[in-house]
């Protein structure tokens, strides 16, 4: 227990800081890196509750192949970081405060035992985390699970839509119109007087 | 049933909807088609109604079609009472109306507004019917107020006319005094008895007759008296009685197909179904029955006499439709309900008979109205001077003429009332004949008989009217002969059944209904009365003065200049009110307008208060930055709060 | 099996729409002007199709499928029928107005149906994720429709605005359900429902959790101050785009509201209604206040929208039945008067530019009267002037709140609409007693007219017969 309890303060305390790190420090590319040490950090915590599924997909998805295109983004464009910190000063008192009344409140609120439902039974080793959430997906969740995949289609539909650009001007070429092209349309005859 | 009652209503409104929203693309003949085609389904399904409710007594029922709202307990509703009251007044409407739009077709042949006339005039049956086949108070006052705003609409129709605008106005508003005394009315019927419907409160009326209400401090009166005036003063301005009639001489300013509908067939005896229709309350008020019972008589006596000297042909024949609702009022007041409705019923045959020759006349002399310069049209206008004489005789009684037996009938009736003021009543109902008959011969003198002033120039090219016009005459003569013959059934028999109540002290008809053998012993009878002598020393003087010598006309205006003067000016109510409301009203106006309202209201709190307002919006607009980091800033702020508000 | 084929029998209407949608999809991929009219046809089909699905399923009971998640009741059925009716009608509306513009593609129709397949999912929804699912689907649809026309600078700036703001309002909706599940232990409302009334939980907690989830809803409705993207999106969206982010998500947002409030979280009334309270008070008066000082109509219509969602939320707030079906009713009313007034926006506009000053409106009855007329009906409702439907629709609301001693806020909301009267009026003194500074030329476009006509009529029509709609609604929420 106390190990437990050592790793999830230890992990925690990494993933609070990193998190802190990443609103504040001034390069773009450290602010997505620190948000890397973050989702590894929460994956160590799911592992802690044996979510061993979730932590993987987490890591994978997140860490695999998000957040490697956010860097890409991040690093192609160029943001001017002076001028988006401008107001920062002038808003950190603002925030700061409200921020310190939020915190006050959920420790307020929280710090009662509110969670005293029955603390679930460790599973034994064999037990397959992603068996059983494969089973449920496709079972008893298979109607939010279908809703979530047209979430999916939509979000792609969406990001397809506002960013391709059918360009009227782009130069390529129509293999039936050429096909079809006869000599008349290429080649014109005229007669003209000598010079 | 229902459905039955709906198509009734419904045919008519939208014949005025298609008429009145589409005219301009459906065109003349379409509007006529249209609406006509509404009336007469309408007129056709009333008599399907009518043979059932006549014939199985039982059938009378009271139909909820709709829950419009409700208020704190109170229903609103859509519904139809049909009782034989109901069905005999469906038909006549119906009938009427049907008639005045197919003369209308004829009659405003040539008015750039045509569309529009027909879609009023359908719009009018619509209200009309409401009004009539409602079975609560609030559709009743919905189908007051619908008729009156048409008849607004339609007495200014020449909008253009600055007279028409002004008799439309006065109309308007002295109906306001009126709807002002019903809608209290009704309020106090409400307050007494919890409901608006008639059979629910019908029903109570016995109990309430000891009930008393505080009018003032310290003032009670019985409650059934005062729920009983104040309806009555509703009836008074829309059935024209003294001192609410004004407006209906001036409302001939509208086109004459209107005058026969509304102002004499229709509308104006809207008051007096009322009062019959609330027949279980007024029986309760003794005092209301009093009140009503005199006023008819002033109303029936000294309108007629206003009638005498006036020149405008529509004019005689509306002061006589004034004076003939009083003798309707009259025998609502000696509690002879059925006979009442029955004078309503022949009189509105004879008198939109009279009205559309009035207006044949006018169209055939090119909207010339001035009696004085007609004359001898009788060879000219063969249908409508017999029609008109049809009319004219059924106006002044002759025996076996409809309004004989109606008219013969209300003058027994208040012959026998022991009410306080009926001595007086019956004096003047009866001298009233006199005066009918005079008058309408009169009119008749004038315009069929003799010789026209200037005949070279107008007669000459005079011709009858066309078919649409005779053909409502002919079809409206008839009934006005022998509607008469139903004063049997409809008065003495059981015909009306439950729908109109009396009580046994007020035993003026079940007198009547003693003496009565038969139409025959009736008309009999009736040659021992006064009233028919009286009816022909009436056609005899009009006779000798406006056709044996005419010089007495013009010696009895010099010599009894004084009553001329007194009748030619209708005993100054225009001018008394003219003066004194009118004239003061909007002194006291003005002062309020220029005070109270601009300066107090508009300027102090409306625009005060519209400015502050403003103030605040510009301020509190610049919160909406249009950044994005402001909005979602106060969207944290607005958790906070919704944290906090429970415990911090 | 059994089982499933009788779920996803009961969950037809949404099968159905979702291939729907996706075939209009498909059709998409065959670009040229007459798969654009195709896939007009078949959304209005499927959209036709969907509601007489939704009619056939009798559901004059509680049922459920998927173990407790579907949910098939009457107000279900009520949202649903009336959302597939409100996006046809948008549609018809939308179609001229992106046709002059040459920038529709059977995209836009492919997304109006997943939006309204996203509220269908939110009616039947009885648990947190399925609700929470619904609303993102729906949301997601809105944003990229509100960037459908993607060279226009404000509608690009609008979709940014409403998506940022978006998730942090679902991320919020998110946390607080998932603190309510951690206290409940269960994600079914009914379960919630249960476990709430059987055990005293830790009521600070629980109003932790709410407090999030009510802010989730605050944001969906546009309610003050959750309503900031509201003047923005509605601003910069193109109109058609407006409309339909004005009409039918409103019907979402209520049935979400009354799924919440009154199926899950019914044992904590006296919490949320202190909430809501604050929420109502200050939608109706900013709405009504801060509209005054706008020049666009757009925008003054999106914060008399705020303060209509204050009205709603008004209905809502007793917690009675009554006061459930009133603002329900006034939802309904809500979306047929800003389809109506949107409408007309859209057909006044050309292809120059938009019509979306006040000014613009000028001299309206003069150009055309017919629209006139319409909009200044619609303009009466929304002030709550009686011979308009909008008449009834406060008066329910109130009425509700005076059955339950709501008395003061009652009060302040009639004020309030009297403000109110100033702004709705001033478009009909606009349009009836100024000159016009040029002349309009109104596009004709016969089924939008159509369509129109009908709205304006609707809103007349049941001021005469409000019973018959009030009656379904107090019948839905019985």
């Amino acid at each position: 227990m106390l190990i437990q309890s050592t790793v999830f303060y230890f992990f925690s305390a990494i993933l609070v800081a990193s998190a802190l790190a990443m609103i504040s420090v001034r390069n773009p590319v450290h602010a997505v890196l620190f948000l890397v040490l973050v989702f590894f950090t929460s994956a160590a915590i799911w592992l802690l509750l044996e979510a061993e599924f979730l932590a993987i997909t987490l890591v994978l998805v997140y860490v695999g192949a998000v957040m490697v295109l956010f860097l890409f983004v991040v690093m192609m464009l160029d943001i001017n970081l002076a001028k988006m910190r401008a107001g920062f000063a002038r808003y950190l008192p603002v925030g700061l405060l409200v921020g310190i009344v939020m915190a006050v409140e959920m420790a307020v609120i929280l710090s009662r035992p509110a969670f005293d439902l029955q603390k679930p039974q460790a599973k034994p080793a064999d037990y397959s985390n992603t068996q059983e959430l494969g089973e449920l997906l496709f079972t008893e969740y298979i109607y939010p699970f279908e809703i979530a995949g047209v979430i999916l289609l939509v979000a792609i539909i969406a990001a397809i839509t506002l960013t391709m650009h059918k360009r009227t001007r782009a130069k390529r070429q129509s293999p039936a119109r050429q096909v079809s092209a006869d000599r008349a349309e290429r080649v014109r005859l005229v007669s003209m007087d000598k010079e | 049933m229902k459905i039955l009652c709906l198509i009734i209503v419904l045919a008519p409104l939208a014949g005025a909807l298609i008429a009145g929203l589409s005219g301009r693309s459906i065109g003349r003949a379409g509007a006529h088609w249209v609406t006509i085609t509404g009336v007469a389904l309408s007129f056709l399904l009333s008599l399907v109604v009518f043979k059932q409710v006549i014939l199985d007594p039982a059938a009378s029922m009271s139909i909820d079609v709709y829950r419009w709202a409700v208020l704190g307990g109170l229903n609103l509703k859509v519904g139809f009472l049909i009782d034989p009251l109901t069905v005999t007044m469906m038909l006549v409407v119906t009938f009427v109306s049907l008639m005045v739009h197919i003369y209308t077709i004829g009659y405003m042949h040539d008015d750039p507004g045509y569309q529009r006339f027909f879609a009023y005039i359908s719009l009018f049956t619509f209200s009309m019917l409401m009004l009539v086949m409602s079975n609560n108070f609030l559709q009743l006052f919905f189908g007051w107020e619908a008729v009156g705003l048409v008849s607004y609409l339609l007495i200014g129709f020449w909008y253009t006319r600055e007279s028409a605008i002004h008799a439309n106005l006065k109309a308007f508003l002295v109906n306001r005094v009126g709807d002002f005394g019903f809608l209290l009315g009704i309020a106090a019927v409400l307050a007494v008895f919890g409901s608006l419907d008639y059979l629910a409160v019908f029903s109570q009326a016995p109990g309430a007759s000891g009930q008393t209400i505080a009018i003032a401090a310290g003032i009670e009166w019985p409650a059934m008296t005062v729920i009983c005036l104040l309806l009555f003063v509703g009836a008074m301005a829309k059935s024209a009685q003294v001192p609410l009639h004004v407006w209906l001489p001036d409302s001939m300013e509208g086109p004459t197909p209107i005058s026969a509908l509304i102002h004499a067939a229709t509308m104006v005896t809207a008051g007096i179904f009322m009062v019959a229709r609330m027949s279980p309350l007024f029986e309760f008020s003794d005092v209301a029955l009093s009140v009503i019972l005199v006023i008819g008589a002033l109303t029936a006596f000294f309108m007629g006499l206003v009638g005498i000297v006036q020149n405008d042909i529509k004019r005689v024949v509306a002061y006589s439709t004034l004076s003939q609702l009083g003798y309707m009022t009259v025998a609502l007041g000696a509690s002879a309900y059925s006979i009442a409705i029955f004078h309503l019923f022949t009189h509105a045959f004879f008198k939109a008979l009279l009205f559309l020759a009035a207006g044949s006349v006018i169209v055939a002399l090119h909207h010339e109205q001035d009696m004085r310069k007609m004359g001898g049209l009788r060879e000219r206008m063969p249908v409508t001077y017999w029609t008109a004489l049809i009319g004219t005789l059924a106006l002044v009684g002759f025996p076996g003429f409809s309004g004989f037996f109606s008219k013969d009938a209300i003058i027994e009736a208040v012959h026998y009332s022991n009410l306080p003021g009926a001595g007086l009543a019956y004096i003047l109902v009866t001298a009233g004949v006199f005066i009918t008959a005079f008058y309408s011969f009169r009119l008749l003198f004038l315009t069929f008989h003799g010789e026209s002033p200037d005949r070279g120039k107008v007669v000459g090219r005079i011709t009858e009217s066309p078919a649409v016009i005779t053909v409502p005459l002919v079809l409206l003569a008839i009934p006005s002969v022998f509607a008469g013959l139903f004063i049997g059934p409809l008065v003495f028999g059981d015909y009306f059944g439950d729908s109109l109540r009396v009580l046994d002290h007020h035993g003026a008809v079940a007198e009547l209904q003693s003496h009565y053998h038969g139409l025959g012993s009736f008309i009999v009878h009736g040659f021992q009365g006064p009233a028919v002598w009286l009816m022909f020393a009436g056609i005899l003087s009009a006779w000798w003065v406006y056709r044996r010598q005419p010089t007495i006309a013009d010696l009895g205006k010099r010599k009894l200049r004084l009553l001329y003067n007194v009748l030619f000016y209708k005993y100054g109510f225009d001018e008394l009110y003219q003066g004194l409301f009118a004239t003061g009203t909007h002194r006291v106006g003005t002062v309020c307008s220029s005070f109270g309202d601009r300066m107090l209201i508009d300027g102090l709190v409306v625009n005060g208060f519209a400015r502050a307002v403003n103030w605040c919006s510009l301020r509190v607009r610049n919160v909406q930055s249009g950044y994005l980091y402001h909005y979602a800033f106060t969207m944290i702020l607005g958790l906070l709060v919704l944290l906090g508000i429970r415990y911090l | 099996m059994e089982s499933l084929n009788a779920d996803v029998l009961m969950a037809l209407p949404e099968v159905f729409m979702l291939a729907a949608a996706s075939v209009v999809l498909l059709i998409g991929l065959y670009t040229g002007r007459a798969s654009e009219t195709l896939a007009y046809v078949l959304s209005l089909a499927a959209l036709i199709t969907t509601a007489v699905l939704v009619y056939s399923t009798s559901a004059s009971s509680e049922s459920f499928a998927f173990g407790g998640m579907y949910l098939n009741d009457p107000l279900a059925q009520a949202i649903k029928l009336f959302a597939c009716v409100t996006v046809a009608a948008v549609l018809m509306y939308a179609r001229p107005y992106l046709q002059q513009r040459a920038r529709i593609s059977a995209e836009f129709y492919a997304l109006g149906l997943f939006a309204t397949l996203g509220t269908l999912v939110m009616a039947s929804a009885h648990n947190f994720v399925l609700i929470y699912l619904g609303l993102e689907l729906l949301s997601l649809c809105l944003y990229a429709l509100v960037a459908f026309v993607r060279d226009s600078r404000d509608a690009s700036e609008a979709a940014i605005k409403y998506f940022v703001l978006g998730a942090i309002a679902s991320g919020m909706l998110l946390y607080g359900m998932s603190i309510m599940y951690g206290l409940t232990g269960s994600l079914d409302l009914a379960g919630i429902n249960a476990y709430l009334a059987q055990s005293g939980a830790n009521r600070i907690a629980l109003v932790f959790a709410l407090a999030f989830i009510v802010v989730g809803l605050a944001f969906k409705f546009g309610a003050v101050p959750f309503h900031m993207w509201v003047p923005d999106v509605y601003q910069g969206a193109p109109t058609a785009i407006t409309l339909f982010i004005a009409t039918m998500p409103k019907l979402a947002a209520f049935v979400m509201a009354i799924r919440l409030l009154n199926y899950g979280l019914q044992e904590l009334l006296a919490d949320w209604q202190q909430m809501l309270m604050v929420l109502t008070v200050l939608s109706v008066v900013f709405g009504n206040v801060i509209a005054i000082a706008q020049t666009n109509i757009k925008r003054m219509l999106a914060y008399s929208a705020i303060s209509h969602i204050g009205f709603i939320l008004l209905g809502i707030l007793p917690g009675t039945d009554f006061g459930y079906a009133a603002a329900l009713f006034y939802t309904v009313i809500y979306v047929l008067m800003a389809a109506g007034t949107f409408g007309v926006l859209i057909l006044l506009g050309d292809r120059e530019r938009e019509m979306d000053r006040l000014v613009d409106l000028k001299g309206l009855a003069k150009t055309s009267p017919w629209f006139a007329l319409i909009m200044m009906v619609l303009m009466f409702s929304m002030a709550g002037v009686p011979l308009t439907v909008g008449f009834y629709a406060k008066l329910y609301v109130l009425q509700s709140l005076v059955y339950d001693g709501w008395l003061s806020v009652a009060v302040l909301a009639v004020v309030m609409s009297v403000v109110g009267a100033f702004y709705y009026l001033r478009v009909v003194k606009y349009m009836y007693f100024d000159e016009a500074d040029d002349v309009f030329q109104v596009q004709p476009s016969g089924l939008a007219q159509a369509v129109l006509s009908v709205n304006g009529l609707l809103v007349v029509a049941l001021f005469i017969f409000p019973n018959a709609l009030l009656n379904y609604c107090v019948q839905v929420l019985g």
